[in-house]
């Protein structure tokens, strides 16, 4: 685990004069540098959204699970859970297309 | 820029200028040479269609021998009227009609999209904004049908010495509802409809499908939590305190 962490540092601290020592024009530098940002930012509002949708699909297997009666109370309460979570990582997503410009 | 325009568009626009000019000036826009949007030309379109659907089914509604389109509005009506019971009880009734038309709109809206030639009027963050400020009007305007002047009574929270810390954060709280409404219904179009033209760059056949159906299940689903949320923002705003 130590020696794992020590191997990303490393790697980071020696891509980083890489990605600084590029062209000079301003312009497309921020146009570039706001597409990486908002890449790892739609990353992580996905990879944490997903986590999120896992936790309540499993909770809501094994309530089904534990009581076939509820079965329809709990996939509505499942459903709408699901499409709340869903849409924070849309809220990053509709910054992501504003500021990168990619998708429009 | 040449901004392309649906063909339904066009023919409003070469035909039915003068109109949507007069529109224009009655909000004291200036004038344009081409006047009608496309979401403005796909909202009416799908006005239109409900219009005709539901006249269409009045005409063949029958307690004996009931037709097709009346088992598909029966279905329509139960479901809706059966989330009414589950978020209000019986005191719901009142409001099924403003629920059954926003979700019959939504739903509508985004299923033209996928007709090729048609254009989602959801896809634009206008008209999302406009049914998610059409709601918050409409759940406001219950709760002060539904309970008066003690309405207000709802922001203060459970004891009145919380009062100005409360309030500041039931106001912010209910004006993060139409945004989150709003933000939530063209994020899901405007992404599906994205998503399915980048892989349609990408690849071919079966792939762009596959994310197109994702987009109608996701249209689907759309409609009905707008409609879920609505009821629910309506049973809050008339729940009596006993």
């Amino acid at each position: 685990m130590t020696k794992k962490l020590i191997l990303l540092t490393v790697l980071l601290l020696v891509i980083c004069p890489m990605l600084f020592a590029q062209s000079a024009d301003v312009a497309a530098q921020t146009k570039s540098n706001a597409a990486i940002g908002a890449a790892i930012g739609m990353a992580i509002a996905s990879g944490l959204c997903g986590l999120g949708q896992g936790k309540a699909v499993a909770g809501a297997t094994e309530a089904m699970a534990r009581n076939p009666g509820a079965i329809g109370a709990i996939r509505t309460m499942l459903i709408l859970g699901l499409v709340l979570i869903e849409s924070l990582a849309l809220y990053t997503l509709v910054i992501v297309v504003r500021s990168s410009g990619l998708l429009g | 820029m040449q901004e392309s325009e649906l063909w339904l568009t066009k023919i409003f626009n070469d035909y039915l200028a003068v109109p949507g000019n007069w529109f224009l000036s009655l909000v004291r826009l200036p004038h344009q040479a081409r006047p009608w949007a496309d979401f403005i030309v796909m909202q009416l379109l799908v006005v239109a269609l409900l219009v005709v659907l539901v006249l269409i089914l009045r005409g063949r509604l029958s307690f004996d021998r009931p037709g097709k389109l009346q088992h598909v509005f029966e279905l329509i009506y139960e479901f809706v009227h059966g989330q009414t019971e589950d978020q209000m009880g019986h005191d719901g009734e009142k409001y099924l009609g403003y629920f059954a038309t926003i979700f019959l709109f939504i739903l509508f809206c985004n299923l033209i999209g996928l007709i090729p030639g048609f254009d989602a009027p959801t896809m634009n963050p206008v008209v999302p904004l406009g049914c998610a400020a059409a709601t918050f009007l409409y759940y406001n305007m219950v709760g002060i049908q539904s309970n008066g002047a003690k309405y207000a009574a709802h922001f203060v929270g459970p004891f009145w010495w919380l009062a100005p810390l409360m309030i500041p954060i039931e106001i912010v709280s209910h004006l993060a509802r139409p945004l989150s409404l709003t933000i939530r219904l063209f994020a899901n179009m405007y992404a599906g409809e994205k998503v399915t033209a980048v892989f349609l760059s990408l690849t071919y056949f079966v792939v762009p499908a596959v994310f197109m159906g994702l987009h109608l299940f996701v249209a689907l689903m759309q409609a009905y939590i707008f409609m879920l949320l609505t009821m629910i923002y309506v049973a809050g705003a008339s729940a009596h305190e006993h």
